[in-house]
């Protein structure tokens, strides 16, 4: 009795402190995972009173966004690339009314087409790069090809992303990294690019100055006592020192850029000190913002709990990618995975004291694709919608439960961050994990032409194993429209 | 010591139990989280700037759901202020006592929401 009356307080800070490093991770991908069929519901997703879904295409294979012609006719891009390493040919569909689809532009294998604007009669699409470096393309109605910029620095585990066009008629574009924190290591020989490009590493839009450390890693099929040595921005087994000079251009990674729609001048530094700053959107009053996806627990250099982060992007600062997170310095052990050495400050000089994020969102929840409420019948007007795909743990690290699969609004003012639409059920997860017919992957959201209806990009189902084991499932990707069935009290 | 003893096993029974039921809360699966007040209106936003990213909603994601369990604020504060395990602790120099105050009330009332 005495010593189980001492064990109970005990036991009880357990229950409190043990349960992260002893619990499995449960991400969204992991467990049971319903991949041969994808059933569709609306009913299955839990949205706000007066509010009604419907999917307006079904069958779509990695979609990533949606645009509006000049007749408001919807048009959706397939990726052709999706994580896992699978390539096909990246697709610009028109979706009829009844949901079938007409191809009108085909590209080839160098996605992943991360996104669709339409502008003054033209479409513009970011190839990802995947395999041969990124491009800006103009795609007219009738299908033909135009590259208005190329070998933009995005083969690694981020891609070319936007394009999204100004006030100014500029069209704004962003990089994500190559790596996770900025040192290339076995995590980029598992994601598959290592092996395509063995020199391939991030690079700084201005000259930065090294504090000089260096990794030490080996690749997987070599003995262990095969070591390289790797510092940050410099390619897999090249090692820096203190001191050493890495110097800055444009293209660069994890940066918004901006040019000409017609292209042909080089493309101009906006922001950098991204990771992957996915999603861009100009907000009513014409202020740009972006989302992005913060580090994850994998390679050389691990960061634990990071979030994404809603950023409102000013011109020419630096936003701390590697060596701060939603504005807070790597400088104690906050971001120390379980039993591991917190990440040291890679750059001997930062840039500026990075700003403030305007949201804060999950660790891991690949917060994505934004567009902004206009409208009075939609509701909401003035916030920032936001699609996020989803955790892919355990490779991007441990979760206790999924993160993301859901969409958000976000008051861009006071940084308060609501769900919008999300899967009902106990916990919020993709539809193939909770075995109903709501929401897989949202990857995009982009309002109609009208304001009045938000439409969801849905990637479909993507089943996550161990490491960097991924499985995507072609032709489960679903466009939803969400809209206002009665006026707000 | 008998006191101590009574405490522990009904808070360690009542955590238990409480893994069982839903952590949603708010909108759209639940009522709006009334933020009138304006305490828990700072509350809410002192939860969104530090807290969110690994309790999303008070659901799970990074951490484990908070909402589900009838955590009396001054474990609350407890936990926020050490960090007992992996969760990092937040000093008075980046969360004042006050709002930390207005944090827990907001955590109360988004707790306390009902059902559509
Ligand atoms: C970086 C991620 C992270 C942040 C930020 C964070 N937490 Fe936690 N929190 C955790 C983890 C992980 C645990 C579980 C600890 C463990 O098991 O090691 C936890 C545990 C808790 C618990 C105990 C839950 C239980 O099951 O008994 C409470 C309460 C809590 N956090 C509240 C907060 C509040 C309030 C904030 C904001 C001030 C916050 N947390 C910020 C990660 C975080």
């Amino acid at each position: 009795m005495k010593t189980s009356l001492r064990l109970l307080p005990l036991l009880l800070l357990f229950v409190l402190c043990g349960c992260y490093r002893i619990l499995p991770s449960n991400g969204g991908g992991q467990g049971s995972i319903r991949t041969e069929a994808r059933p569709i519901n609306p009913d299955d997703i839990a949205l706000p009173a007066g509010y009604s879904a419907e999917a307006v295409a079904t069958g779509l294979t990695f979609p990533t966004a949606v645009a509006f012609d000049e007749q408001g006719r919807l048009h959706v891009l397939e990726a052709g690339y999706s994580y896992g390493e699978v390539f096909l040919e990246p697709k610009l569909l028109r979706v009829e009314p009844g949901g079938s689809l007409t191809t009108v532009a085909t590209g080839i294998k160098n996605g992943p087409w991360t996104g669709v604007t339409f502008h003054n009669g033209n479409f513009y699409v970011a190839e990802g790069g995947e395999m041969l470096g990124g491009k800006i393309l103009r795609i007219s109605p009738d299908g033909n090809i135009t590259s208005l910029i190329e070998d933009l620095p995005t083969m690694g585990d981020h891609h070319t992303n936007g394009p999204v066009i100004g006030a100014d008629g500029m069209l704004y574009f962003s990089l994500g990294t190559a790596t996770n924190s900025g040192v290339v290591g076995p995590d980029n020989y598992d994601y598959g690019w290592l092996e395509r490009y063995p020199d391939f590493h991030d690079i700084p839009c201005q000259d930065i100055v090294l504090v000089g450390r260096n990794y030490t890693s080996n690749l997987p099929p070599e003995p262990k006592s095969e070591e390289h040595v790797t510092g940050a921005y410099s390619p897999y087994g090249a090692a820096t020192t203190p001191g050493q000079v890495i110097e800055g251009r444009i293209p660069c990674s994890g940066a918004v850029l901006r040019m000409l729609p017609e292209g042909g001048a080089p493309p101009e530094l906006v922001a950098w000190g991204f990771r992957n700053p996915f999603g861009l959107a100009f907000s009513p009053a014409g202020q740009l913002y972006v989302s992005d996806n913060g580090y994850d627990v994998r390679g050389s250099r691990p960061v634990w709990g990071t979030g994404d982060y809603l950023w409102e992007v000013e011109q020419g600062q630096w936003y701390g990618w590697p060596d701060y997170s939603g504005g807070l310095a790597f400088n104690g052990d906050r971001f120390a995975p379980p039993g591991e050495e917190p990440p040291q400050p890679i750059l001997a000089q930062h840039p500026n004291k990075p700003p403030k994020p305007v949201a804060t969102l999950g660790v891991h929840s690949s917060s994505n694709g934004l567009d902004f409420s206009r409208s009075d019948a939609f509701g909401f007007k003035g916030q920032v919608f936001v699609a996020q795909f989803g955790d892919l743990a355990p490779g991007v690290g441990k979760v206790l439960a999924p993160v993301g699969y859901k969409v958000l609004r976000v008051d861009v003012e006071s940084g308060v961050v609501t769900e919008f639409a999300a899967n009902e059920g106990k916990i919020v997860a993709p539809a193939s994990k909770l075995k109903n017919g709501g929401f897989e992957r949202p990857i995009s959201v982009k309002f109609s032409p009208d304001g009045e209806s938000l439409y969801v990009v849905d990637f479909g189902i993507m089943e996550t194993g161990e490491g960097e084991d991924i499985n995507p499932v072609v032709k489960t990707g679903v466009i939803w429209k969400i809209t206002k069935t009665k006026p707000s009290l | 010591m008998k006191r101590c003893f009574l405490l522990s096993v009904g808070f360690f029974l009542l955590l238990m139990l409480s893994y069982c039921g839903t952590a949603r809360r708010g909108v759209p699966m639940f009522d709006p989280v009334d933020i009138e007040n304006q305490a828990v209106a700072q509350g809410e936003k002192v939860y969104m700037s530090y807290c969110q990213k690994c309790h999303p909603g008070g659901e799970a994601g990074l951490g484990p759901a908070i909402n589900n369990k009838p955590l009396p604020g001054a474990m609350i504060k407890f936990q926020v202020r050490n960090g007992l395990g992996m969760m990092p602790a937040f000093k008075e120099e980046v969360i004042p006592d006050e709002e930390l105050d207005n944090m827990v009330a907001y955590l109360k009332t988004l707790r306390k929401a009902k059902e559509e």
